[in-house]
């Protein structure tokens, strides 16, 4: 049985040997990495989508203007510095690095920015949203590019860090067809199902600082990176023993115990890669009703069901805040209801709502199997406070397209990454299936898209949170860590939500 | 026209409704089943909004039979339609992932064969011996063997702990033809053994049927040697139920490389269908299957000519 100290003396293992090996392979190598992903990516061009492993595979070709630092707080990538606001708060000057270069060996200019910038605007669903905002999008010289918005709104360096990449004006097409960024590795060669080959980029520019996250200094050391598709999870972990790959990403927790006693891989795990939220429809149904949603809230039992998704207390940790203890928006406001799960009292509720049998569709995927074992003690425990359950098992894709449609549906579980910014949190949108409107959300969003500094932003922040709590648009079940491994040998590897392979030495 | 070419006219003629009508349901499934692939492709930020941007993009907004009409003016001129997530069309993919599937089926049932023929035969000659039992024993297991389980214990074994075999995929860009057949031998190992527990069984049966008739009392009366009487007169008979459940198997084989080369992550033709599937890219899970449909008709096609070929009583 695995326990947090075992979990504890192995990272720290990890560690000491990745920052050790570190130091000493910091050179350009000729070796390649392997890097077995969860399967095949619907697309290169990110600004159609942002699941993670678009992102994971993208960012090595694409950079943004700005990225997160390990605190997850927005520092410049391919911007020189913090954008320069007006006193109104209604414009950002935003300076370029200069000199950076393409892949194409064009260097990039405030041109190319706003280009890409208003592609973004147009095609990405994150960029429709800041789309709103923009009263206009200018170059102010070669190096610099000036946003003029329409009303405040504090989230727009955060939205800047991922999917909105920089591309050179002249490949910009719908769709895409030629994937030239300034990362540190180009695409070379993308078979689909078989892999995806990226080469070095001997021009790359790359940030200054310390690696911290995604952000400071960028080095390609592996001469190539390849990312194959293995869509089963098992055979993921026995190729990384086996020694076929170098890393592999998304790997059963059941696997830690074997890699760990491996001689040829090691466990790496990383912490608060999502939570887990059951989400309400609050549009039409049952949980149309606060006082059953604040029942189904009362009595849900989040430890009992993190147990059972993730096996082990090293792969969860139960906390009603939306963000983890270390990241700047933790916060406890608002989570008195969240608890060790209280049927009796959901039961007190149940008949003080009136409550009348009528089922409640509990709507689940088993392509995510931690969906699937949640849903399953939740139903147990909304049955002990009288509720009837009816638990709909669909895949995914399925569960995708049904949510859409408030007829057919009353709880779905769904999870998400932890975003740089609250505000991108899809329940606060309106239109997120749940259709949270509110009018305590309202005002506390509204509250947080005028504040100017981070206490003000937190102040809003834990308004926002408050109203979730009250309204339970949605039911932190909560978070989860990632396990992924990687093969010994293979040094500077610092896990990160997107893996990414930059400052990374292959074997020897 | 003589009679042969009219019994082959006729067949072809059956073939091509037998796909007609295959590519009509595939056409309707597909459709009916839940699942929208412009969501999946924005992912789970897209608003309904997006969502229904890009299906009328895509062409999904079209009216059922719009699309079923699209579908049918394609297929009569040779093309499948444009993967809506693959940047290829469905032929192109198909014809990429080919390779490796072609291989693999055709290694899976040579191992199927060579193990199933010859133990099959023995099997029925030396009928209620210990070996015999043996072989109905481990038969009936091997058929019960789900390929995935036997693909994951194959795979811990000769990659892990001895390291023979990579554990997966199909080679790198710089892998030579020869060593990106050495990725398929786990694969077809996996797949071969599971069939050869059916073939054998038929082998064994339709052994016995013919070890009983009067004719092979007769040779041995005339004094023909054991073997001759095995290989040449009883195997010579019992091969039109063989043909047909290799047949099958190969069929079969195609259906099963779905879960083996999910299992090996291949980047075969099963592959792609299940990742179509996941990503609902409809172009591409109608255009598969009818391929799929394609091979399989033609392969009892094949297998009606053998039976021909072994059997000169049969006719067209």
């Amino acid at each position: 049985m695995l326990n947090r100290r075992s979990f504890l003396v192995s990272t720290a293992a990890t560690a000491v040997f990745a920052g050790s090996a570190r130091l000493a392979f910091a050179a350009p190598s000729d070796g390649v990495l392997t890097v077995a992903m969860i399967g095949e990516p619907p697309t290169l061009d990110v600004m159609q989508t942002t699941t993670d492993l678009v992102m994971t595979i993208d960012q090595h070709i694409f950079e943004t203007l700005y990225t997160y630092d390990a605190e997850w707080k927005t520092v410049p990538l391919l911007a020189a510095a913090q954008p320069v606001i007006s006193d109104d708060g209604l414009t950002y000057t935003i300076a370029l690095r200069e000199g950076v270069k393409f892949h194409n060996g064009a260097v990039m200019t405030s041109d190319d920015v706003v280009a890409s910038l208003r592609r973004w605007l147009d095609l990405a669903t994150k960029g429709k949203q800041v789309a709103a905002f923009v009263e206009s999008l200018e170059a102010d010289g070669p190096n610099t590019v000036v946003f003029r918005l329409n009303a405040h709104y504090s989230p727009l360096i955060a939205t800047l860090c991922s999917g909105s990449v920089i591309l050179p004006v002249t490949t910009l097409a719908d769709p895409l067809t030629e994937f030239v960024g300034t990362g540190p590795y180009v695409l070379k060669e993308r078979r689909p199902d078989q892999y995806i080959q990226m080469v070095r980029f001997d021009d790359y520019a790359s940030p200054e600082g310390e690696p911290s996250n995604y952000a400071g200094g960028r080095e390609a050391i592996a001469k190539e990176i390849r990312f194959v598709p293995v869509p089963d999870a098992n055979t993921r972990v026995e190729g990384l023993l086996s020694g076929q790959f170098d890393f592999a990403d998304s790997l059963p927790v059941s696997a830690y115990d074997r890699l760990n006693g491996s001689d040829k891989s090691a466990p790496v795990i990383f912490e608060n890669a999502g939570w887990v939220s059951m989400n309400m429809n609050m549009k039409q149904g049952l949980m149309t009703s606060k006082a059953l949603r604040q029942a189904v809230q009362l009595a849900l039992n989040p430890t009992d069901m993190m147990m059972a998704a993730f096996d082990a207390d090293m792969f969860y940790s139960v906390d009603g805040s939306i963000f983890p203890k270390g990241f700047f928006w933790h916060t406890e406001a608002g989570i008195a209801r969240y608890g060790e799960g209280d049927p009796e009292g959901a039961a007190k509720m149940l008949a003080e709502a009136g409550y009348d049998g009528t089922p409640l569709r509990l709507m689940t995927s088993r392509q995510y199997e931690f969906h699937y074992k949640i849903s399953e003690v939740a139903k147990a425990y909304l049955e002990a406070a009288g509720f009837k359950i009816d638990l709909q098992v669909v895949d995914w894709a399925t569960l995708t397209t049904r949510r859409a449609d408030p007829d057919l549906w009353d709880i779905f579980v769904t999870h998400s990454n932890f975003p740089g910014d609250p505000s991108t949190i899809n329940t606060l949108s309106d239109n997120y299936p749940g259709w949270y409107v509110s009018d305590q959300k309202a005002e506390a969003v509204a509250a947080y898209m005028n504040a100017t500094t981070d206490e003000a932003k937190f102040a809003a922040w834990e308004r926002i949170q408050t109203a979730i709590y009250d309204d339970v648009p949605l039911y932190k079940v909560g978070n989860f860590n990632a396990l992924a491994g990687v093969a010994k040998g293979v040094a500077g590897y610092e896990p990160t939500y997107w893996p990414h392979f930059w400052n990374v030495s292959p074997k020897e | 026209m003589n009679r042969i070419a009219q019994a082959l006219v006729r067949r072809l003629a059956g073939m091509a409704i037998v796909l007609a009508i295959v590519a009509t349901v595939v056409f309707l499934i597909v459709r009916v089943t839940p699942g929208d692939p412009a969501a999946v492709m924005l992912g789970s930020d897209a608003t309904p909004e997006d969502i229904a941007q890009l299906r009328e993009k895509l062409g999904l907004n079209a009216p059922l039979v719009v699309q079923y009409g699209q579908f049918l003016w394609g297929l009569l001129h040779g093309d499948l339609g444009q993967s809506i997530f693959l940047n290829q069309s469905v032929g192109q993919a198909l014809l990429s992932r080919a390779e490796p599937t072609f291989f693999l089926t055709l290694f899976a049932i040579l191992i199927a064969t060579a193990i199933a023929l010859p133990v099959g035969v023995l099997s029925a000659v030396k009928r209620g011996t210990l070996f015999d039992q043996i072989v109905v024993t481990v038969t009936m297991v091997a058929a019960s063997v789900p390929s995935f389980w036997l693909g994951l214990v194959l795979i811990q074994i000769f990659a892990v702990q001895m390291g023979w075999f990579p554990a997966s995929g199909y080679g790198g860009p710089d892998t030579p033809f020869g060593a990106r057949l050495h990725h398929l031998i786990l694969p077809a190992i996996t797949l071969g053994v599971v069939n050869s527990a059916l073939i054998t069984r038929f082998t064994r049966a339709a052994m016995l049927d013919v070890l009983g008739d009067d004719y092979i009392r007769t040779a041995r009366a005339k004094g023909a040697g054991e073997g001759r009487v095995v290989l040449k007169h009883a195997l010579r008979n019992a091969m039109v139920p063989i043909i047909t459940v290799i047949g099958l198997s190969v069929a079969m084989l195609v259906a099963g490389a779905v879960v083996t080369e999910s299992v090996f992550g291949l980047p075969g033709v099963g592959n792609l269908v299940v990742s179509a599937v996941l990503r609902r890219d409809y172009p591409v899970i109608q255009g598969t299957l009818l391929a799929a449909a394609a091979i399989y008709v033609l392969i009892n096609f094949i297998v009606d000519m053998l039976y021909v070929v072994a059997d000169p009583r049969v006719k067209l």
